[in-house]
């Protein structure tokens, strides 16, 4: 009788005794926390290298970048000595050079939009119009998979209708331990493989465990490929609006 | 007694009929020949000028750059190459180039440019840019002179203030647009040059400095001694960027090159580009540009380069002009066709009156016994003498006048040389010397001869005697 009871009410205490903060996280609270690790901050202070591979050549670049939210970015060249002293600056949806070799303030058309920053594998379009990885997307968990030894969530992420993105749909892996984007696939409106996004060399940054070096290797040209190193981050220092001007351009060290 | 002989002795019975009859076979062949050689000969020119004045007859490249122009695709200038390649018997000099785009920009404007990396003594081989800087320009000031010369007439006055602000390079150009003649060139000209003198300089290797297309330095507002801003990719994905002063303004005969071109000194590109010791492309200034001597030359060059280089021929480099020559040689071709069609009904004309005449001759000679067969053979044999008489006089009068031409080329001035001169080709006219084309013109009138012999023969074997003799 005693353990009939006893069996009758372990069901109930099993439901009772789960932990509340279980891992059913929706797909697009994953993307939230991930996105937060980096793009979440009021500002960011860093110091970076970005290395351009190609088939016969490869050339790397450094930079001091400043960043405010998702609106505002001035980033400062510093290597090689060729290319030191120029500035970029982007504000929204805008973006601007100043090149101190011909004394220059330029602001980049539209129709450069699509070339390579700095001859890199990013565009100037993928700086400007970082869209929403929370708001631009529909998002659902497809699955789990292991990278760099770390077990990830398996994201697909599929563009809204009217959203402004130039992806048709993103595949991410979302490590379940820190929130880390591991790995990204970009796909265009037609389901091609576009690019890939690799996250490695997980270190501590300020605090945080963030994946220091990213990899994006374009799908369709052969040996090319750009590394970004994140030297050293500060997450929210204190940073004015007027930071981010055309004079600030033209005067930061 | 044969054919021939009794054909022979027919002619100069006759000979004013006889004359009449060759004398049209004469300028047939004259006429071809003339027109055939002034139609080859302008081609050639007109394509030469092409050829010479841009790409050259050979050029030596990196492999990938014809099919991939940028910078990433230039190769290493090697002194010691360079040597061996002009020690090669049919090249006289080789012309090393950098040329790529850019932005240029003045104040407000921005414009994209194509660059050129020159040698300027070296390109005197080919597009001979020196020679294009302006020596006068058509300036406010410059008409504001003219009107206070007593001799310079009103009109010529007024056709300067239609061209105002155009430059010149020669004083020739300027003398048509002024519409004044030879005889009052002497007169006139040196007051207009003096006061549309224009001052200009020149670029030269090492040191930074730039020349600018006429209608660019326009465009972007920019003088001698301005500023003129560069940027674009260099090698390997740096930044090429840099500012340079404008020491010379040229007028290319091609407007679109016009308003595009700038000319930087060959090492002040390199160093533009991020690009230090590497050409884009080695063009060749050869002897003999004959296909077969063009062709050879590249095989000997081919053996000498590295593996990643390559030699290319003006016929591969112009594939759009070769296109055009060969439109042009048929469409000339059509023409000499339908002239050819005017001499035919000129001889046949000549033929039918010579038959029509003879009408009573033939009769007798039928009547009397002689077989039509031997009639139709003497006829042919006439007709064929007649023929020969012809052509071997066109020829000879063609020869003398074609060597004549080809050492005196039809020279254009006024207006047409202008048209000529807008479409960046030199208003010269020249002949084709002998050649194949010759022997051309003879059989192909020779057949119309033989043609036209139809007729004569249809005539005598379808005559009935007696009508004849009532001729």
């Amino acid at each position: 009788m005693k353990h009939h009871i006893q069996w009758g009410l372990l069901p109930i205490f099993l439901v009772l005794g789960m932990p509340v903060q279980s891992q059913e996280l929706s797909a697009k609270e994953i993307i939230q926390k991930a996105n937060d690790r980096f793009n979440g901050e009021k500002t960011s202070i860093s110091t970076m290298a970005m290395t351009i591979v190609r088939p016969s050549w490869q050339r790397t670049i450094e930079f001091r970048n400043w960043t405010s939210g998702r609106d505002y970015a001035l980033t400062l060249i510093t290597a090689p000595a060729s290319e030191r002293g120029q500035t970029f600056l982007k504000r929204k949806n805008e973006m601007w050079n100043w090149n101190p070799t011909i004394d220059r303030l330029i602001k980049l058309p539209p129709s450069m939009m699509s070339q390579g920053w700095m001859g890199s594998d990013y565009t100037n379009d993928d700086i400007l119009r970082e869209s929403s990885v929370v708001n631009d997307y529909t998002h659902e968990i497809t699955g789990e998979d292991t990278i760099e030894g770390r077990a990830c969530y398996r994201i697909r992420m599929e563009a809204k209708e009217e959203a402004a993105v130039i992806w048709g749909h993103q595949i991410r892996w979302v490590d379940k331990k820190d929130f880390n984007f591991m790995k990204s696939e970009y796909y265009d409106e037609d389901g091609y493989l576009v690019r890939t996004e690799l996250g490695k060399s997980i270190q501590m940054m300020d605090g945080r465990l963030i994946p220091t070096r990213i990899e994006l290797i374009p799908a369709e040209a052969e040996g090319n490929k750009t590394i970004l190193e994140i030297k050293e981050i500060e997450f929210n220092p204190p940073i004015q609006d007027q930071f981010f001007s055309q004079q600030n351009m033209k005067r930061v060290r | 007694m044969n054919n021939i002989t009794i054909a022979w002795r027919n002619l100069w019975r006759n000979r004013r009929r006889t004359l009449i009859t060759s004398a049209s076979v004469l300028f047939a062949v004259f006429f071809a020949l003339f027109f055939r050689s002034l139609q080859l000969g302008s081609y050639d020119k007109m394509f030469r000028n092409a050829i010479e004045s841009y790409t050259g007859y050979l050029q030596v490249q990196q492999q990938d750059f014809w099919d991939d122009k940028t910078v990433d695709n230039t190769f290493r200038f090697d002194s010691a190459l360079n040597r061996n390649i002009i020690r090669d018997p049919n090249v006289i000099a080789t012309i090393p180039r950098f040329e790529s785009f850019a932005l240029a920009s003045s104040g407000p404007k921005t414009k994209g440019v194509l660059v050129m990396g020159i040698n300027p003594e070296k390109e005197e081989y080919l597009s001979k840019v020196p020679d294009k800087l302006i020596k006068y320009r058509i300036t406010t000031e410059a008409i504001e002179a003219l009107k206070q010369h007593a001799d310079i007439p009103a009109k010529v006055v007024d056709l300067a203030l239609l061209h105002k602000g155009t430059s010149y390079s020669t004083s020739d150009r300027m003398q048509v647009d002024l519409g004044i003649d030879d005889r009052d060139a002497g007169r006139l000209m040196p007051t207009i040059e003096q006061v549309t003198r224009f001052q200009n300089g020149n670029i030269r290797m090492g040191e930074p400095g730039a020349w600018v297309g006429d209608r660019l330095s326009q465009y972007l507002e920019l003088e001698i001694g301005d500023t003129l801003v560069l940027i674009s990719q260099g090698y390997h994905a740096t930044t090429a960027a840099g500012k340079y002063v404008i020491r010379g303004i040229v007028k290319m005969p091609l407007p679109e090159i016009d308003n595009k071109v700038v000319y930087l000194p060959l090492d002040i590109c390199q160093q533009l580009f991020n690009a230090e010791g590497n050409l884009t492309s080695l063009a060749l200034h050869v002897k003999e540009n004959s296909d077969d001597a063009v062709n050879a030359t590249a095989e000997r060059i081919g053996k000498l380069i590295p593996e990643n280089q390559r030699v290319m021929t003006w016929r591969q480099m112009n594939d759009v002009l070769v296109s055009q020559m060969q439109a042009d040689n048929y469409s000339g071709m059509i023409m000499i066709g339908i002239l050819y069609l005017v001499i035919a009904f000129g001889v046949f004309g000549t033929v039918l009156m010579l038959t029509a005449e003879r009408k009573r001759e033939f009769g007798v000679m039928v009547a009397i016994g002689m077989q039509k067969r031997k009639l139709a053979s003497i006829m042919t044999m006439e007709m064929i003498l007649i023929g020969l008489l012809g052509i071997l006089a066109g020829s000879v009068l063609g020869t003398g006048v074609i060597l004549y031409g080809v050492d005196h080329p039809i020279v254009f001035k006024g207006a047409w040389a202008k048209m000529f001169e807008d479409y960046g080709m030199e208003p010269v006219m020249a002949f084709q010397g002998i050649d194949f084309y010759f022997l051309w013109q003879m059989f192909i009138v020779g057949l119309i001869v033989l043609i036209s012999m139809f007729y004569p023969l249809q005539k005598i074997f379808g005559m009935k005697v007696v009508n004849a003799l009532r001729a």
